[in-house]
């Protein structure tokens, strides 16, 4: 999992006062097109649509094309990541201890059948 | 971030250090192979089937009380032993620190970006 690589590149696109008001708008609205993000904001159309592509190439907006548009809205990504993570390693580690409460059980079970007590490891 | 279990098994805490820290005993439950050195500095190389292989380093070892790993992508596993009067208590909490800075940043990309933000990016 590329976690560092991952974050890294939120850190660059969040790193400018700019694209992190634009994210804040997308977020109230919804999801929004350069254009209508121009209209809003003191800024070119062009110098949003570049910023917007950058906040997308970070994972932090989703793209869809939109007739000659594309509109944008903010992708859960970052959190998606980390929620797959706790699943995943979750249940890494609930199949480990059902396995190691069978082979502790086992192992005990041979050891004690076989009679020597605790301290003679085989 | 980070992943807890607990479980109690009937054995003694001893018992269950030696499934922790005995590598032919570590690919009965934890990895299909295991490499493990366990003392502090010690490393760890664990495989698994699906050609999946982890790396670690050992941070901590309270003999039959506590072992913590430190995983090669940041990340670390904690495993605590509790002797209880049913057995063991067996607790593990898996820690990915990588993905703290990704929630906050998310976090704050959605409220309003803050001075605090740029020093702690900084």
């Amino acid at each position: 999992m590329d976690g560092r690589g991952s974050v890294d590149r939120v850190f660059a696109a969040l790193g400018d006062a700019g694209r992190r008001s634009l994210i804040e708008t997308v977020a109230t609205r919804g999801s929004a097109t350069a254009t209508e993000l121009a209209a809003e904001l003191p800024v070119t159309r062009q110098a949003v649509a570049k910023q917007l592509c950058s906040l997308a190439d970070a994972g932090l907006l989703q793209a869809t094309r939109a007739g000659r548009e594309t509109r944008y809205e903010v992708t859960p990504a970052p959190l998606e990541e980390a929620v797959e993570w706790m699943v995943s390693v979750g249940s890494a580690w609930d199949e480990r201890l059902t396995a190691l409460r069978r082979s502790l059980s086992g192992y005990g079970k041979s050891r004690s059948s076989s009679q020597p007590p605790p301290g003679s490891r085989s | 971030m980070e992943v807890e279990r607990e479980m109690v098994v009937p054995e003694t805490p001893d018992e269950v250090w030696e499934a922790l820290t005995e590598p032919e005993r570590l690919e009965e439950w934890f990895a299909s192979e295991a490499e493990l050195d366990a003392r502090p500095g010690g490393e760890g190389v664990f495989r698994w089937g699906d050609g999946d292989e982890r790396r670690a380093v050992v941070r901590e070892v309270e003999e039959a009380e506590r072992l913590v790993l430190d995983w090669d992508d940041g990340g670390s596993v904690a495993i605590e032993l509790e002797p209880v009067v049913e057995g063991t208590r067996v607790h593990v909490v898996e820690s990915s620190p990588e993905f703290a800075p990704a929630l906050e940043l998310r976090a704050l990309s959605l409220e309003a970006a803050a001075p605090a933000w740029t020093a702690a990016a900084a």
